[in-house]
């Protein structure tokens, strides 16, 4: 990719280089000190007893042979649990609110669902006396599909809240009823969605140890909320947050799917019954079985002029959230946040029903929700396209916001930040070379090859404001914010805690260059501890590693805690220089009066002389130490207002996607022959770790489309628990990632950021839908599932062309 | 079942293996996997596991410098083997010149992949020298990487082979 096209000169060192990421060497070495990785004297490993069954009441559990078996420390079932642990609650007050415990104690609601876990002194031995353990079920019927769960007098998964509609609202903005009695035409798109994952190649796992002389816990685990996690976890341990030290190691992946507090509030447990520690590594077939999307059902129906102007949106979404709490109602949500995606609709409603079955619980998985809307829209859009005989390009082009509309607010007031969306999509076309390409399809067409043009837009929401949970409930939760911490060390180098979370994204070298400015440092000069520990780093609830917020919250916390240890500087610096603190500056190492460049003096005998002079003339410059903590919170982040109307999200980067298959005539195998991407994320920290994001986010997607599908049968049994048929791509499967970037500067977050990392999987799918429709234009074979797999399409095909959905939910 | 039934694992083996140049003896398991000889008896944890069956290629080491799956293999299968795990590659605090390659070419996200991903393209390279991008793509099959995307290490892949044919030369 190329170097900005639209962004000017940057009044910053090392902000916008690609500076070569400090996190690798550890990694390129094998010293990643992974969770795995980390041991501790008297170490036990556990593993977890699962339901076969989808749904089934436990009857009786015998454990007797399991603890008899030498090298067991101890066997753990749901009884003790819930004995010595507080239930789980939603984090959000809604109508309907189960209790959920660490493992299961009454009920098992899926396969997988925990129901016993054994800490032995090794795993293997630990796996063993699983085998001794015995339980017996008396099984229910499963509910696996969301219309199942939904149907009039259907088994409840919860009988504590009498219903599986977790939840249900309406949400109406703007004239809808209006536009649709007005319109020339009503388009309608149903979208399915399968349950997917991004899969990190590490998986979930953690490490407990408590102490019986203060009732405390030390948890090294993963998750993407620190301080929500250590919220939920002391509470459910009846302990004070005090009393847990919680360490999150450097993640090999996350993604949004590692959060799932359950398994550290079980792990605390075991460690506390075994009386030692106890280390747990969920293997493939568990992470595959417990790190899954929502399957999702969208309806959209647009109502348009004949000029192919879009008047209103109605839209209804079903989401089947799965047994379990960790991230109910998110999906929705955030599906509410993109609605209108990056169009001029001025009026919308939205529909969504949480609904709960007897699959496992869901997880956050790259993008929750947004993928499938920003699908549905533009699955929406090409049929548009395809009702008004209009090309698919220039429907885009007619509704799109334009470039003077920005800060733009939409219907249900989310307010983006900027962009310039008709010239992303015109450099993409650029790019690809569209005339020739639509050329290239008419001649291959003649030929009988099946070539397709895929094209889609959208806005990538992020960075989450908590007051979206006014929507759908009571939260003590609100706003947005990130806290961090720095310390100048006595020689003048600095070290950056925060909140946030490394997962993979280079945020130690993005920070160490963003404080590196701030400060006149160079980034060598500045170190980020990747393990988050909550003895040593800052936090807030809106603390951690999700919804792209790094860009924003983050920087923004680590800039003005540099900042407050640049005043600090500067005032020992002008009494040292004699010069008023505002004509001094801090560069390469030095606090320089401005213009007198031999009037300075060394950082580094600032910070020395912060920690050593403390005699009562010089604390009266300034105070001893050079430590500083701060907090910053979003000023966009405010609440709902009396209509409903929130800013769910607070940047909107954006992209246009064009792609270029080939479907096999005989197999319905589809390749990527060029996918095209151009993007604006705002000013890009270190555009090579922005590019590396957006090629790993690209294959998220074109996988999401083509190969990955959590495949359940009608028992509830998941028929794709491992790689050989859960699909990965591999690097044979997948093109190089061409594009461009086109930087519009958000005027919201402090350098001019927008969000990076999760948006390209957001696009994708709609951009290979959108391609494999065209591919079989000749066949009459439209696209509204996902994924879009060779028999699926080999069979369509052979019943001579139709809808490809899923008719049976 | 009960507590005294007899799983036939408590009979030990020994085995004697050379692992980064260090001669190792052990008396293990038959059912040890040698990644967990690698990572747990013998403390190399740079050696990754990302499935257990034999897909992911996370867990990738160099057995008679040929990459193998040390997931599939029990400890007991490479008695008298040798054996490379990325812990080997840099000598004297200097990275090997694929390394340097993958963080020059930002090969790396979440590096979890990345000690499989370099001992894959070291073996490869040692075969295909000059590779073609598809050649790189198709060697590369058998490792998942779930953060890059692959573009960046394909590229990396590609500047080490130019930096190790320009050793070569000198
Ligand atoms: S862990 Fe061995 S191939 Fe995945
Ligand atoms: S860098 Fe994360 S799996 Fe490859």
């Amino acid at each position: 990719m190329t170097q900005h096209s639209v962004l000017g000169t940057q009044h910053s060192t090392w902000v916008g280089q690609p500076f070569p990421r400090i996190e690798d060497r550890a990694l390129l070495t094998g010293l990643g000190q992974y969770v795995d990785d980390l041991t501790l004297p008297g170490i036990t490993h556990a593993a977890y007893l699962r339901s076969p069954h989808a749904h089934a009441r436990i009857v009786r559990i015998d454990t007797a042979a399991a603890e008899a078996l030498p090298g067991v420390c101890a066997v753990m079932t749901g009884e003790y649990v819930a004995r010595n642990a507080n239930p789980q609650r939603m984090r959000i007050k809604a109508a309907g609110s189960p209790n959920v415990y660490a493992l299961a104690h009454d009920k098992v609601r899926y396969v997988g669902h925990p129901v016993a876990a054994v800490a032995a002194v090794d795993r293997a031995t630990a796996e063993d006396a699983l085998d001794l353990i015995e339980v017996e079920y008396e099984t229910l019927p499963p509910l696996v599909v969301a219309a199942d769960a939904m149907a009039p007098g259907a088994p409840l998964v919860f009988d504590e809240i009498g219903t599986n509609v977790l939840w249900h609202d309406t949400f109406v903005y703007g004239g809808v009823d209006e536009a649709f009695a007005r319109a020339d035409q009503i388009v309608r798109e149903r979208i399915d969605i399968q349950r997917y994952s991004s899969t990190p190649l590490e998986t979930f796992g953690s490490m407990a140890q408590y102490d019986p002389s203060n009732g405390a816990y030390t948890i090294w685990g993963h998750t993407q909320m620190p301080g929500q996690e250590l919220g939920g976890i002391s509470r459910a341990l009846r302990v004070s947050a005090g009393q847990v030290r919680f360490i999150v190691p450097r993640m090999g992946g996350a993604f949004g799917n590692k959060l799932r507090p359950l398994n550290l509030i079980s792990l605390a447990l075991l460690a506390r019954k075994a009386g030692r520690p106890v280390k747990f590594i969920e293997d493939r077939r568990e992470a595959l079985a417990l790190s899954q999307s929502a399957d999702m059902q969208v309806d959209v129906e647009a109502a348009i002029t004949n000029d192919g102007e879009i008047l209103a949106l109605r839209i209804r979404g079903i989401v089947n959230e799965g047994a379990g709490l960790d991230f109910a109602l998110r999906h929705n949500v955030l599906m509410l946040a993109n609605t209108v995606n990056c169009y001029r609709v001025p009026a919308v409603s939205y529909e969504g029903y949480s609904v709960v079955s007897n699959r496992p619980p869901i997880v956050a998985n790259r993008g929750i929700g947004k993928p499938v809307m920003c699908l549905a829209i533009e699955r929406t859009v090409d049929a548009i396209a395809h009702t008004t005989g209009l090309d698919r390009a220039e429907v885009r082009f007619r509704n799109f916001i334009q470039p003077d509309q920005f800060p733009y607010e939409t219907p249900s007031g989310n307010l983006y930040d900027s962009g310039d969306y008709p010239a992303l999509l015109r450099k993409a076309l650029e790019i690809i070379d569209y005339d020739g390409a639509l050329e290239k399809q008419r001649e291959g067409r003649s030929q009988g090859r099946l070539l397709g043009i895929g094209i889609a837009a959208g806005v990538e929401p992020g960075i989450s404001n908590a007051g979206h949970n006014a929507l759908i409930g009571e939260s003590k939760i609100t706003g947005a914010g990130e806290a961090a911490r720095i310390r100048m060390e006595m020689d003048g180098t600095v070290t950056v805690y925060t909140g946030g979370l490394e997962a993979g994204q280079g945020h130690a070298t993005a920070l160490a260059q963003v404080v590196a400015d701030q400060l006149g440092l160079h980034p060598d000069q500045v170190r980020v501890p990747l393990t988050f520990d909550s003895g040593t780093h800052p936090y807030v609830m809106t603390s951690g590693n999700y919804s792209n917020k790094f860009h924003g919250e983050d920087v923004a916390a680590a800039i003005g805690a540099a900042q407050k240890i640049r005043d600090r500087l500067l005032n020992r610096a002008s009494s040292q220089l004699d010069a008023a603190a505002v004509d001094i500056e801090l560069r390469d190492g030095r606090a320089v009066v401005r213009g007198v460049p031999d009037r300075s003096v060394a950082i580094a005998e600032l910070a020395a002389s912060a920690y050593g002079s403390l005699a009562p003339d010089q604390a009266e410059i300034d105070e001893p130490g050079l430590e500083v903590v701060h907090v910053h919170t979003d000023p966009m982040a405010i609440r709902m207002d009396a209509n409903r109307r929130v800013k769910i999200q607070l940047s909107f980067p954006s992209a246009a996607h064009v792609a270029l298959v080939e479907v096999d005539p005989d197999t319905y195998e589809t390749k990527v022959l060029r996918y095209v991407i151009v993007h604006d994320c705002g000013r890009e920290i270190n555009p090579m770790i922005v590019d590396g994001q957006i090629h790993g986010s690209v294959v998220h997607g074109i996988a999401a489309a083509l190969l990955e599908e959590f495949v359940y049968d009608a028992e509830g049994q998941l028929l794709s628990g491992s790689f050989m048929d859960y699909l990965k791509p591999t690097s044979a499967d997948v093109p190089m990632i061409e594009g461009d970037r086109l930087a519009t500067l958000s005027p919201f977050t402090p350098l001019g950021t927008k969000s990076v990392g999760e948006g390209a999987a957001v696009v994708a799918p709609a951009a290979i839908a959108s391609a494999v429709e065209n591919a079989l234009e000749p066949l009459g074979i439209r696209i509204g599932a996902l994924p879009i797999t060779p028999s699926r399409l080999w069979t369509l095909a052979s019943e001579g062309g139709a809808r490809y959905g899923h008719a049976d939910n | 079942m009960s507590a005294d039934v007899d799983w036939g694992v408590d009979v030990k083996r020994s085995v004697t293996m050379t692992v980064n140049g260090t001669q190792h003896t052990a008396d293990v398991e038959p059912r040890l996997n040698l990644v967990d000889f690698l990572r747990i008896d013998l403390g190399l944890t740079g050696t990754h596991i990302g499935c257990e069956h034999g897909v992911c290629g996370a867990c990738t080491v160099l057995l008679e410098g040929e990459p193998i799956r040390s997931c599939l293999f029990f400890a007991i299968q490479a008695d008298g083997t040798t054996i490379t795990t990325i812990e080997a590659l840099a000598v004297d605090d200097q990275l090997h010149p694929i390394q340097e390659a993958f963080h020059e070419n930002h090969g790396l996200q979440c590096g979890f992949c990345t000690p499989g991903m370099v001992l894959a393209a070291l073996a490869f390279l040692e075969d295909n020298p000059s590779p073609s991008e598809r050649e790189i793509r198709v060697a590369l099959a058998g490792n998942l990487c779930m953060c890059t995307g692959y573009v960046n290490i394909v590229k990396s892949v590609q500047a080490a082979a130019a930096a190790l044919a320009g050793k070569a030369g000198t």
